[in-house]
């Protein structure tokens, strides 16, 4: 008798791990929307994290390298700055996994002697950039961030997989946005 | 892709300037930087070898301004032009929503042209994009060479998408922000347009669950204005002998030319901002909400730490168990063999 994993695929069980990497693509593509309760739902749980893991400075990010939101004290740099050299370095990084034959490495971590960051991957679509200081040391900030990290991960999730999206741009956004283009140019 | 942020007002998308080695594009971003009004500009970031070849992107942060009540903003991206640099130039186009090609005009520089739009193509086609869905338009630079290859022969080669092109001379900043300007224009269309679906979609599906953004929506900035501003990291001047740094002036167009003579190829890699504005002006920090700014107060407060350090606890409980269990079967075994022997 043949076994029950040497039967011949079907068309569709064929199209099921099609159609789920279709669907990550479909979320991936997916243009990113947050509104006023998903950046208060983020900020609480970086308020939480920043708490218990003593670090200065909190950055969320997402993989274009635009600021989702940011918590705890001002870096001194400018922060969109920083959101495009962490993308960029997470992608970097990724690429360099992939060579390894790894997926991609979630976390990484750059020591400096006064401040120190730590990155870390967010689900799909989006970065935890931790900065810290000798108030806190390495194992703190890696140990909260894990737990950190599931739960923004899942509010992401519910960001990047909504369907009934709320309001979108005004109307008078376009008309609005190339007054402002023949002013500056 | 474009990111929308209700609660922080902004809308930020993200522009790559594309093309062969030494066509132009970061003499583009250069001569954006130096010549936005200040409260427009941010710091202009160059990721480059010590030649001045870029190495990974350069970037600045172009704020359009508050329009229509949301902080507006081009995230302007260069990439390496040499063929070497593919890898990093296919993860800059990571959610680009809008690509500025920057052919070069010299003559004997269109097999380089070709061959950079043909990977432009492949890299967007890693993506799930192409160019003829993506906002694209190109820049025919170095229009003032000698010999420059003609707009006919370029567009015939170049253009079969029939998208609006400009001819610069980038190093004098001839045409530069009118291109700018035809893809931004592009973009926000763009952006309309997939807002207007998304908004048919939305009407078409069942309201499942109340969001409560109606109410969410009206955000008063002036909320944000409690914490510090953001600073600019300010550069030294001109003249500097810090090699991490680069005098913002616009390099001289003999030395763009093809033959690279001034621009050696690998060398020390250098990371260095221009500084973008005044402080004070464009601060890019986002609004930063209601946490408390730092308490001046020697250690910061960890009273609810406790509750979740008793896993570490308990680990440590778990490492002496088995440790302890380890030694008293040791102590057997050890037993047993004397007993044997």
């Amino acid at each position: 008798m043949e076994s029950k994993d040497k039967l011949p695929k079907t068309d569709v069980q064929a199209a099921l791990p099609r159609a789920g990497q279709e669907r990550d693509e479909d979320l991936r593509q997916r243009r990113l929307v947050f509104y006023e309760h998903d950046v208060a739902q983020l900020d609480a749980e970086l308020d939480a994290y920043l708490e218990l893991s003593s670090a200065r400075c909190a950055l969320l990010i997402d993989r274009e390298g635009h600021l989702v939101t940011r918590r705890g004290e001002p870096v001194s740099s400018s922060v969109e700055s920083i959101s495009a050299l962490v993308a960029g370095s997470f992608a970097a990084t990724k690429e360099m996994a992939r060579l390894l034959g790894e997926n991609e490495f979630t976390i990484m971590f750059h020591q400096g002697a006064r401040d120190s960051i730590q990155l870390q991957l967010v689900g799909e679509r989006a970065l935890l950039a931790t900065v810290f200081d000798q108030r806190t040391n390495l194992g703190m900030v890696r140990f909260y961030a894990q737990e950190a990290g599931r739960k923004l991960a899942a509010i992401m999730a519910d960001v990047t997989s909504r369907k009934d999206k709320g309001p979108e741009l005004g109307g008078d956004f376009g008309e609005s946005a190339q007054a402002a283009l023949d002013k500056l140019f | 892709m474009v990111q929308i942020n209700f609660a922080q007002k902004t809308v930020n998308a993200k522009v790559v300037y594309y093309g062969p080695g030494m066509s132009g594009k970061t003499t583009n971003l250069e001569v954006v930087h130096q010549k936005a009004p200040n409260e427009n500009r941010g710091n202009l970031t160059s990721i480059s070898t010590d030649g001045d070849r870029t190495l990974f992107f350069d970037y600045m942060p172009l704020d359009l301004g508050t329009v229509a009540g949301m902080r507006t903003c081009f995230q302007l991206y260069t990439v390496p032009g040499q063929v070497y640099y593919n890898s990093t130039r296919k993860l800059v186009l990571q959610g680009v929503d809008g690509v500025i090609f920057v052919a070069d005009s010299s003559p004997g520089s269109m097999e380089g042209n070709l061959e950079s739009l043909r990977n432009l193509e492949e890299n967007l086609n890693e993506y799930g994009k192409s160019l003829a869905t993506t906002a694209f338009v190109i820049q025919y630079n170095k229009r003032d060479i000698p010999g420059a290859l003609s707009v006919a022969e370029l567009d015939a080669a170049l253009n079969p998408h029939k998208v609006p092109t400009f001819e610069a001379v980038a190093a004098t900043g001839q045409g530069v922000f009118p291109t700018l300007k035809a893809l931004a224009s592009v973009v926000l269309k763009n952006l309309m347009a997939e807002a207007a679906q998304s908004q048919q979609v939305s009407a078409a599906l069942p309201a499942q669950r109340a969001l409560p953004v109606a109410a969410a929506a009206p955000v008063p900035v002036g909320a944000a204005a409690a914490q510090p501003p953001m600073r600019a990291t300010v550069v030294p001047p001109p003249g500097n002998p810090t090699p991490n740094t680069v005098a913002p002036v616009a390099p001289a167009y003999p030395a763009a030319s093809p033959t690279a003579a001034g621009r050696p190829g690998l060398g020390q890699t250098n990371f260095h901002q221009r500084p973008g504005t005044k402080p004070g002006g464009f601060s890019p920090g986002v609004a930063p909400a209601a946490r408390p700014a730092p308490v001046p107060q020697p250690s910061r407060p960890r009273a609810a730490a406790p509750a979740v350090k008793a896993p570490v606890k308990s680990g440590n409980g778990r490492m002496v168990t088995i440790v302890g269990a380890a030694l008293v079967l040791g102590a057997g075994a050890i037993f047993a063999l004397l007993k044997f022997l």
